[in-house]
């Protein structure tokens, strides 16, 4: 086979050079937005208002959704102004419910979250990627149950409190719930619901910033655990709020079996870096050579200049940003981590440059 | 090579140049939704074309649906080329972090490699536009269009090779890719990567449209193969001899100039700009003409700013015409009839020694700086071998 050597030697290549699956895409997304091979779409199919600041969308997704376990997230991906941007958000609805459900918290900044909530109508369509996240019942489960859920953390946990319910749960569960006001309660009536049909629950909503008649007031501090969870010592703990609940959280727990789940926004990984000067950075694939600071991801610092690799979620979890760092050094951020100098592949938008980078780009 | 722009001071350089940034900025600016729409709306023409086009060709039974299925399969092929395939290569459309829209990973129906073309064309042609000795698409190597490029006789010849670049256009494409992208390698980088190297890259992509066009699908057609086959042949040929015209009009009409290493040592942004006004000639038309050139109609604007949106560039247009004009600034456009016409006129005229291609060309207005003769030929006609290089000075 000497005439076609390429064919012979590499007939899968040939079959996607062809592009069946764009093919197949696009004339499924021309029947039906939702249908497609290669990307999980799901149509929203109704909008709940959860709080002043938080919106549930019930969504219904086609038939490449692998399913996913409670207290998993999922990556979502929305087009604003014309460009694709991914964030990962909890699953709040149990895995057997017919419907999946994302509930979404406004944050300060926050661009998909705030786009989400007032421009997202029914019938629209969202991407949605594979779902994933260690933040899952083990399998055995454990006689006693603390949960710690700060504002919008409250999703996965919700999850998990259904999935508790489906398997006939019957030990002892203690949810302390803060939020900073009655007002700011998220899925309240599901969780009111909950408490009311399973004795082992135990429900307690604690305001950390406006108080009210009826309700507990205060922080997340050692005595407000000693008050609701007396046998500290042989409860499992899930946290899942911000950051500085985490960390405290952690604190207090030391040496209890913790599992924690903390998501930042973009960006919010980073640590305030200043740098004197410029280095640069030389992309192999375009030949441009040009200045960054090295104090941002090495994605934001692209862009700002008007260059647009492929990117995802921006926090290290997707991968779609990877590409080959062929010279020069970087800092992980999530980690603080330097890089070796030589040939690696980088996820940049969670690296920063430490010297002159050459990058497959 | 004359010029009928004025000769600016380096100050008015400057601020021509900052004025034109400033254009680009507020513009950009504006990209979004609507650009997005845009490309997704040609995306769409080019699927929809394609499946029609081939549906007809394979079910026509007589010669009315088999014209218009080749036409079809024709236009699929030029808006895949021009207005989605060149705009997204350029990265116009990176932003919208789409794979279907993105310089990375898109690759178009035509035998030049993407990756290859992104080489020599992105970088090489973008950055050193017209430049003698840079620019290795001033000319494709054999054309010769101004008395910079030493006259030998085999360039009596250049009518007729133009006519067979004409209609093989995307083999010029493809075969020059490979080997701008070895030619502009340092020499010490060269035993890594051979021209073999370069050259399998090409042959590959031969192979798969090969495979596609002239195999797959008439075998998909039965019997009734050399229909397909014809129809295919037909409609790479249309395509072909589309974009050679809406290309040539881009730098070679006869008022484009071209310009030498020297000339461009330590240019600015601004005197960047300035030779890309002054290399580059438009088209007028309607917006159906300039969607189907990809926008190269607008060559100007696509130099000047190579990595907007192109549909953009209907809007700079006349902003920047202003700007030229207020600078005294020759603005080459004219219609495609024209403007094709003097690219021949100049090809046929260059095909002679100077004192005829000079009577060709008319009286020289004005001199931008007295031409270089440059001591070495500058375009060989032979292909090169790989131990002939281009002179990079």
């Amino acid at each position: 086979m000497k005439t076609f050597p390429f064919i012979y030697n590499q007939p899968k290549e040939f079959l996607n050079f062809l592009q069946p699956k764009e093919w197949a895409d696009f004339l499924l997304g021309e029947l039906n937005p939702r249908f497609s091979v290669t990307t999980t779409k799901a149509k929203v199919i109704d909008i709940k208002e959860e709080t002043a600041d938080a919106k549930t969308f019930v969504l219904k997704p086609n038939w490449l959704w692998k399913g996913f376990l409670s207290g998993q997230h999922v990556p979502v991906t929305v087009e604003i102004a014309g460009r694709r941007v991914t964030r990962f958000y909890s699953l709040s609805s149990h895995p057997n419910e017919k419907y999946l459900q994302i509930t979404v918290k406004r944050q300060k900044g926050g661009l998909v979250s705030n786009f989400l909530n007032q421009n997202t109508k029914k019938g629209d369509i969202l991407d949605l990627g594979e779902a994933s996240g260690e933040f899952v019942l083990s399998k055995e489960l454990p006689k006693e149950l603390l949960l710690l859920a700060g504002g919008s953390g409250i999703t996965p946990i919700h999850s998990i409190l259904k999935d508790l319910q489906a398997l006939n749960y019957n030990g002892k569960v203690t949810l302390l719930y803060f939020v900073r006001s009655v007002d700011d309660i998220i899925l309240k009536s599901s969780i009111d619901l909950l408490e009311k049909n399973n004795q082992w629950l135990t429900v307690q909503y604690i305001l950390s910033d406006v108080p009210k008649e009826g309700y507990v007031s205060g922080f997340l501090t050692k005595e407000i655990l000693d008050q609701y969870v007396p046998n500290l010592k042989s409860t499992s703990v899930y946290v899942c709020g911000p950051s500085p609940m985490q960390t405290k959280a952690l604190s207090l727990l030391e040496g209890l079996p913790v599992k924690s789940e903390l998501f930042l926004l973009p960006g919010q990984n980073l640590t305030n870096v200043k740098k004197e000067g410029t280095v640069d950075v030389y992309l192999s694939l375009s030949h441009k050579t040009i200045q960054v600071k090295g104090e941002r991801s090495i994605l934001d610092e692209l862009e700002e200049q008007g260059i647009y690799p492929q990117s995802g979620c921006r926090m290290g979890i997707c991968h779609t940003c990877v590409c080959k760092k062929q010279a020069g050094s970087v800092t992980d951020l999530s980690n603080g981590e330097k890089s070796q100098l030589g040939e690696e592949n980088i996820q940049i938008c969670v690296s920063r440059a430490e010297s002159n980078l050459e990058l497959e780009l | 090579m004359r010029t009928i722009s004025k000769k600016l001071n380096k100050e008015e350089i400057e601020a021509f140049g900052k004025e034109v940034d400033s254009l680009r900025e507020e513009v950009m600016a504006k990209v979004g939704k609507e650009d997005a729409d845009h490309i997704r709306f040609i995306y769409k023409t080019y699927r929809y074309t394609e499946v029609l086009g081939r549906g007809l060709i394979h079910f026509s039974f007589e010669p009315i649906s088999f014209v218009a299925g080749t036409l079809l399969l024709s236009i699929s092929k030029i808006i895949n080329n021009m207005e989605l395939g060149h705009n997204v290569l350029h990265g116009q459309y990176d932003w919208m972090n789409d794979p279907k829209f993105n310089s990375r990973t898109f690759e178009w129906d035509i035998v030049c490699n993407a990756h290859q073309w992104k080489f020599y064309h992105n970088y090489m042609h973008h950055t050193y536009t017209n430049v003698l000795n840079k620019d290795h698409d001033y000319g494709y190597n054999f054309t010769r269009l101004t008395e910079g490029q030493k006259w030998k006789p085999v360039h009596l010849t250049q009518p007729f090779t133009n006519l067979f670049l004409a209609l093989n256009f995307q083999w010029g494409i493809g075969a020059h890719g490979y080997r701008v992208e070895y030619l502009e390698t340092p020499k010490k980088l060269r035993k890594k990567k051979t021209l073999k190297d370069y050259k399998a890259v090409f042959f590959k992509k031969i192979e798969l449209q090969m495979l596609k066009d002239y195999i797959l699908f008439p075998a998909l057609a039965g019997l009734n193969f050399p229909k397909v086959i014809l129809g295919n042949l037909l409609a790479n040929l249309i395509r072909n001899l589309w974009t050679y015209a809406v290309i040539f009009c881009g730098h070679f009409t006869e008022n484009a100039e071209s310009f030498t290493t020297e000339e461009i040592a330590g240019e600015t942004k601004a005197q960047w700009y300035l030779r890309q006004l002054k290399g580059s000639s438009n088209l007028e038309g309607n917006n159906l003409f300039y969607t189907m050139t990809g926008h190269l109609s607008h060559q100007i604007e696509h130099h000047m700013f190579p990595d907007m949106p192109a549909k953009r560039y209907r809007e700079v247009a006349p902003r920047l015409k202003e700007i030229c004009a207020k600078y005294g600034q020759h603005y080459n456009t004219g219609s495609f009839v024209k403007q094709f016409g003097s690219v021949w006129k100049r090809i046929i005229a260059y095909s002679f020694p100077d004192h005829i291609a000079n009577k060709v060309m008319g009286k020289r207005k004005k001199y931008l700086e007295p031409s270089i003769v440059l001591s070495q030929p500058s375009f060989q006609v032979s292909l090169p071998t790989e131990e002939k290089t281009i002179s990079l000075t």
